[in-house]
């Protein structure tokens, strides 16, 4: 761009507006990588521990969760050392804060569970009453989908994107209702097809959609 | 009745500069640069025409061992560039 003295004000007006779509653009595509990546992870080691669970031992594969965790964190760290760096501006920081805090809270599950599978706290409840008897168990891959669905709805919603938003809404109601089918190794391939619908498909959506 | 237009802002590229640094918190120089085609010596004395007029700060920093230039836009300077599409409005008759 030159130094001009004879700038018109649509030329100026068009300059703005191009400059500020591309910035957004570049923004935007930038914050659906991670989506893709967390949920490429989620995806391949929900199969995996699904397959090792169902013949080479039993739950205790779910181990391999923690794994995930590293290797999540380790991939963002080279994807985001290797490209070009984006600026953040308040959508990308707020998308990236709702994650953050899905991370957090799924992480503190996870490791409540991991000691409840280690028997030091109980996952399966009896409530007994004048009129009913129930055992009540706790299924985490539904509360795992109704988070994922959560998260990635107001994802859509902050991008102003209505297929973010219903892979996001299926992902988490249709995640949580079907998991509750299968509470056994089973539930695993559920957290997959969530991963797909509420991380991965959102992150490709975004990304194709904000290339020039 | 026409507006001023503020001669630091009516110009491509600082217009440009100004335009890439309000819709992001900062944005680091090789970035800017890209974005918007200009070679690094004519964009590092825009800059610097920005910076002493206080309508962006510049932060020399490093990242690991590189250094690198961050820029962000100043209340000032964000200021002035809502002026600028102000006055610009009344060119264009926009309400």
């Amino acid at each position: 761009m030159e130094e001009n003295k004879n700038l018109t004000a649509e030329r100026s007006l068009e300059i703005i507006t191009e400059q500020i779509e591309r910035s957004r653009r570049n923004i935007t595509s930038n914050s659906s990588c991670s989506l893709i990546c967390w949920g490429t992870c989620v995806f391949v080691f929900a199969l995996l521990i699904a397959y090792l669970w169902k013949n080479h031992g039993g739950p205790a594969w779910n181990a391999l969760w923690g794994v995930m965790w590293i290797l999540g964190y380790v991939g963002e760290w080279f994807i985001s050392k290797n490209k070009q760096p984006v600026p953040k501006n308040f959508v990308s920081n707020t998308i990236g804060q709702v994650w953050a805090t899905f991370g957090m809270f799924m992480g503190v599950i996870g490791f409540i569970f991991g000691l409840a599978g280690c028997g030091l706290l109980p996952v399966a409840f009896t409530v007994s009453g004048d009129h009913f008897n129930a055992h009540l168990y706790v299924n985490l891959t539904s509360i795992i989908s109704l988070c994922f669905g959560i998260a990635s709805t107001i994802t859509g919603f902050i991008l102003k994107n209505r297929i973010v938003q219903v892979c996001g809404f299926i992902a988490g109601l249709g995640g949580f209702f079907v998991a509750l089918q299968y509470p056994w190794s089973e539930q695993l391939y559920v957290m997959a097809a969530v991963a797909f619908i509420g991380l991965i498909v959102p992150g490709l959506v975004i990304y194709f959609q904000n290339q020039k | 009745m026409f507006q001023p237009l503020d001669p630091l802002l009516h110009s491509e590229l600082r217009l440009a500069i100004m335009s890439l640094l309000i819709s992001a918190d900062e944005a680091e120089f090789p970035y800017i640069k890209e974005q918007t085609g200009a070679t690094a010596g004519n964009l590092s004395v825009q800059i610097d025409k920005l910076t002493t007029a206080g309508y962006i700060e510049v932060e020399k920093t490093f990242k690991g061992r590189r250094p690198c230039t961050l820029c962000r836009l100043t209340p000032q300077g964000r200021q002035a560039f809502e002026q600028y599409v102000e006055a610009l409005r009344s060119y264009l008759e926009v309400k």
